[in-house]
C-alpha cells in the first residue's frame, strides 16, 4: 500500500498528544491534586465538594465547642466559689451557734453573714462576655435582683428556658442551666437559707436548723453542679472524636484529589521524552527526500 | 508513415508527452502543501498503430488525459468525520469554559453555603453577639453574589454562543454560495469535455469547510452535485444555493431557519450542533438547577427566620433574609441589619432555639430530592461527566479523522520522491526523444548530402 507521503499531521497530533500530557503533569505537581477540574474526575470532584462541607461544619463544632467550653467553665467554677460561700456561711452559723458567743459576737457574724450573701447574688450574677450565665435566655440583664431590706430579699427575674449548642452532626449540647433552678428552688433556696441563717443568728434562733437548711442548699447546689462538669467532659470527648473526624476527612480528601507526586514526576519525564522523540523525527522528516540526491 | 519523417514525429510526439508529463510532475511539486490538492497521474497510451502492408508500426505515444487520484468514499467518510469532530471539538470548548465556574471545592457556590451554614452555628452558643451575627448575613451575602455571578457567566456565555450560530450560519452561506458557483464552472467544463480536476478539488475543499460547521451530505446528480443536511433540507441543488437564516426565538436565543422550518434542534453533525447543544441543553440545564438550589435554599431559610423571633422586634416572627428568591440571577440579601436575623425561640436575647431551624435547612432536601450541598455536588457532578465525556469522544473522533487523512494522503498526497523518481524517468525520456531527433537529423543529412560527397571528392 502506498504511504501517505506527508506524515507532519500525524507528528503535529503526536507532539499535541505529548504537550498535553507535559502540561497535565506539571499542573498535578504544581497545584499538588489530581482533581483540578470536574472533568478530571466528575464524582471524585463532587465527592470533594461534600468532603469539604463536613470538614466546614467539623471544624465549626470544634470551634463551637470551644466558645462554650469558656461558658461552661465560667459556670462551673463560679458554682465552686458559691459552694465555697455556703461553706464559709455554715462555718459562721456553727461559730455563732456556740453558748459562748455574745450579742455582739453574734451581731459582727451577722454582718459577715451579710457580706457572704452580697458576695452570692454577685456570683449568682455571673456573666461570661457580657451574657449572664445565670439568666437562662435572658441574658442580657442580671438575673438576681435584691431589694433593700436587711437582710435583702432576693428574686429571680431571669426565665427557666435552656440553650442547646449542635456539636456533631444530630448532637446538641444543654450549655446552661437557669438560675432558679440552681438558686431558687423550694426546699434548697440558697438566698432564703443564707437570709435565715442571718436572722437567727440576729435573734439567737433556731440557729442549727438555720445551719442545716444551708448546708441542704449547699448539697443541692453541688449536685445541680455535676451539671457542668458532665457537658465540659462531653465537650472534651466530643473534641477528640472531632479531631479524629477532621483528619480522616483531610485523608479522605488526599484520597479524592491530591496528585500522586511519584506517578505525576513519571508521566512528566515520559511526556517530556515523547515530545523529544517526535521533535527529532520531524526534523529529520524534512531533511530527506528523494530530491536532495539529484545533484 | 513510415521511414525517417515518421521516426522523428515519433520521437516529436515523446518530446511534448514528456513535457507535459513533467509539466504534472512540476504542478503536484508546486502544490504538495495544498489543502485538499489530489495528486495528478498523466494517463499515457501507444498511439494507433498503422499498417505498412503486412506489418503494423506505431506511431508514438500520446497523452489521453491527466487523471486526479482521488477516492469519493473517502471524501464522503472524511466529511462525516470532520462533522462529528468539529461538533464535538465545539462542545468540549465550550464544556471547558463552563466547567470552570464549578472547579473548586474550597471556593465558590458549595464552599459558600457550607460557609453560611458555619456562620449560623457558630451564632450558636453566642446568639445575640452582633459581630457573630454581621458574618452571617456578610456569608449570606457572599453565597447571593456568587450565585449572581455564576448565573450571569452562564448567561454571558450563551450570548455568546448564540452570536457564533448567527456566524456560523453567516459562514454556511458563504461556503454554500461558493460551493454552487464552483458547482457551475465544473458543469460548464465538464460539457466542453474540459478537464476540471483542480476545482473539483475545490469544491471538495469547500464542502469539507462546510461539513466543519453543518452536517451535510453529498448526493452527486446529473446536474452536478446537491448539498444536503442530515433532516433533508437542501443547501446546494447544482449551481443554486439556498442560504439559511437566523430568527429570534424560543429561548430568547437565534433559531437556523430553512426557509419557514426551524431546523436549530434537528443538527446533528457540525461546530453549529455542538453550539446549539450546549447553547439550548446544557448551559440552561445547569441553570434551571442552579435557579432550583437557590431558590429551594432561600425559600427554606427566608421559612426558618419566620419561625423565630429578632432582636428588633421580639414580638413579631421574623421578616425575609433573601429576597428575588426566584433565580439565581436575582438572588440577594435583603436584610441589612444583623439584629434582625431570628435565632431566638421566644424572643428572649439569649434564646438560640430557632438556630436548630435554620441548621435542618442544610439537612432537608430541596425540590430535587437532594440536599443544598449535594444539590451543588451533583451539578459539579454533571457538568465534569459531560466535559469529560464530551472530551473522550473528541479525542476517539480525532483518531478517526486522522486516520480518514492519512487513507486520504495514500491516495492522494503527492510523494516528493515519487515526483523525484517519475521527473528523473519523464527527463530521460524526453532526453532519448531528443537523442532520436537529432539522430535522424544527422541521418536526413546523410541523405540529403548522399552522393554530394562522392562528387564533390
Amino acid at each position: 500500500m502506498r504511504v501517505n507521503p506527508n506524515p507532519m499531521p500525524d507528528l503535529l497530533a503526536a507532539l499535541n498528544q505529548s504537550k498535553l500530557a507535559t502540561q497535565q503533569a506539571t499542573l498535578e505537581l504544581s497545584t499538588d491534586r489530581s482533581v483540578n477540574q470536574p472533568s478530571d474526575n466528575p464524582n471524585n470532584a463532587a465527592l470533594l465538594v461534600v468532603n469539604n462541607d463536613q470538614a466546614t461544619f467539623n471544624a465549626g463544632y470544634l470551634q463551637s465547642i470551644s466558645a462554650v467550653q469558656g461558658q461552661l467553665s465560667t459556670a462551673d467554677s463560679t458554682l465552686s466559689s458559691v459552694v465555697a460561700a455556703l461553706q464559709q456561711a455554715t462555718n459562721l452559723g456553727i461559730e455563732a451557734a456556740n453558748g459562748t458567743m455574745s450579742d455582739a459576737d453574734r451581731a459582727a457574724i451577722a454582718v459577715e453573714l451579710q457580706g457572704i450573701q452580697s458576695q452570692l447574688v454577685s456570683l449568682a450574677n455571673s456573666s461570661y462576655e457580657g451574657r449572664f450565665v445565670f439568666a437562662g435566655t435572658m441574658t442580657d440583664k442580671a438575673p438576681f435582683v435584691a431589694d433593700n431590706a436587711i437582710p435583702p430579699n432576693v428574686t429571680y427575674v431571669g426565665n427557666a428556658v435552656v440553650n442547646k449548642v449542635s456539636i456533631g452532626s444530630g448532637y446538641q449540647l444543654n450549655v446552661n442551666l437557669p438560675g432558679s433552678q440552681l438558686f431558687s428552688e423550694p426546699g434548697s433556696d440558697v438566698f432564703s437559707a443564707v437570709n435565715n441563717l442571718i436572722q437567727q443568728v440576729q435573734t439567737n434562733g433556731d440557729i442549727a436548723d438555720a445551719v442545716t437548711a444551708v448546708g441542704t442548699a449547699s448539697s443541692y447546689l453541688s449536685a445541680q453542679r455535676a451539671f457542668y462538669g458532665n457537658a465540659l467532659n462531653q465537650a472534651d470527648s466530643q473534641t477528640t472524636y472531632l479531631n479524629t473526624a477532621k483528619l480522616q476527612l483531610a485523608q479522605q480528601q488526599n484520597t479524592l484529589g491530591a496528585a500522586d507526586l511519584a506517578a505525576a514526576a513519571s508521566d512528566l519525564t515520559q511526556s517530556q521524552l515523547n515530545t523529544q522523540a517526535t521533535l527529532a523525527t520531524m526534523s529529520k522528516m524534512t531533511q530527506n527526500d528523494l530530491f536532495d540526491y539529484l545533484k | 508513415m513510415s521511414g525517417l519523417f515518421g521516426t522523428l514525429s515519433i520521437a516529436l510526439s515523446s518530446l511534448s508527452v514528456s513535457q507535459q508529463e513533467m509539466a504534472t510532475t512540476s504542478n503536484n511539486v508546486a502544490n504538495a502543501n495544498t489543502t485538499g490538492y489530489s495528486r495528478e497521474v498523466p494517463d499515457v497510451a501507444a498511439g494507433d498503430p498503422i499498417a505498412e502492408g503486412s506489418l503494423s508500426v506505431g506511431t508514438g505515444v500520446v497523452l489521453q488525459k491527466i487523471e486526479s487520484l482521488r477516492d469519493s468514499i473517502l471524501e464522503i467518510q472524511l466529511n462525516q468525520a470532520t462533522q462529528q469532530q468539529s461538533q464535538l471539538n465545539s462542545s468540549l470548548a465550550q464544556l471547558q469554559q463552563l466547567q470552570t465556574q464549578f472547579a473548586s471545592s474550597t471556593s465558590g457556590i458549595g464552599a459558600d453555603i457550607s460557609n453560611f451554614f458555619n456562620s449560623l452555628q457558630q451564632l450558636s452558643p453566642d446568639p445575640s453577639n452582633l459581630n457573630l451575627r454581621q458574618s452571617v448575613l456578610t456569608a449570606a451575602s457572599t453565597l447571593a453574589t456568587d450565585f449572581n455571578n455564576t448565573a450571569s457567566n452562564l448567561q454571558t456565555q450563551r450570548s455568546n454562543l448564540d452570536l457564533n450560530v448567527e456566524q456560523g450560519v453567516g459562514q454556511v452561506n458563504t461556503l454554500t454560495a461558493q460551493i454552487a458557483s464552483v458547482d457551475a464552472q465544473i458543469s460548464n467544463l465538464q460539457n466542453a469535455h474540459l478537464d476540471a480536476s483542480s476545482l473539483v478539488d475545490t469544491q471538495t475543499t469547500l464542502i469539507r469547510q462546510l461539513s466543519g460547521l453543518i452536517d451535510v451530505s453529498v448526493i452527486p446528480t446529473n446536474q452536478g452535485i446537491t448539498l444536503a443536511t442530515a433532516n433533508g433540507t437542501t443547501l446546494v441543488s447544482g449551481s443554486r444555493s439556498y442560504a439559511l437564516s437566523t430568527q429570534l426565538g424560543s429561548g430568547n436565543v437565534q433559531h437556523i431557519m430553512a426557509g419557514s422550518q426551524d431546523i436549530t434542534a434537528s443538527l446533528t453533525g457540525g461546530s453549529l450542533a455542538g453550539m446549539v447543544q450546549i447553547r439550548d441543553q446544557e448551559i440552561p440545564g445547569i441553570g434551571t438547577s442552579l435557579d432550583e438550589l437557590a431558590t429551594g435554599l432561600a425559600t427554606n431559610l427566608n421559612a426558618a427566620n419566620a419561625k423565630g423571633f429578632d432582636l428588633e422586634n421580639p414580638s413579631q416572627p421574623g421578616g425575609d433574609i433573601f429576597s428575588g428568591t426566584g433565580a439565581a440571577a436575582t438572588l440577594k440579601v435583603t436584610m441589612t441589619d444583623p439584629a434582625l436575623i431570628a435565632a431566638s425561640s421566644d424572643g428572649t436575647t439569649g434564646s438560640n432555639g430557632n438556630l436548630i431551624n435554620f441548621a435542618n435547612v442544610a439537612e432537608t432536601a430541596l425540590g430535587n430530592g437532594k440536599t443544598p450541598i449535594n444539590s451543588y455536588a451533583s451539578i459539579v457532578f454533571q457538568v465534569g461527566n459531560d466535559t469529560s465525556n464530551t472530551s473522550s469522544s473528541a479525542d476517539a473522533s480525532s483518531l478517526i479523522l486522522q486516520q480518514l487523512q492519512n487513507q486520504r494522503g495514500s491516495i492522494s498526497g503527492v510523494s516528493l520522491d515519487e515526483e523525484a523518481a517519475n521527473l528523473i524517468q519523464y527527463q530521460t525520456a524526453y532526453q532519448a526523444a531528443a537523442r532520436v531527433v537529432s539522430t535522424v537529423n544527422s541521418l536526413l543529412s546523410d541523405a540529403v548530402n548522399l552522393g554530394l560527397g562522392a562528387a564533390v571528392q
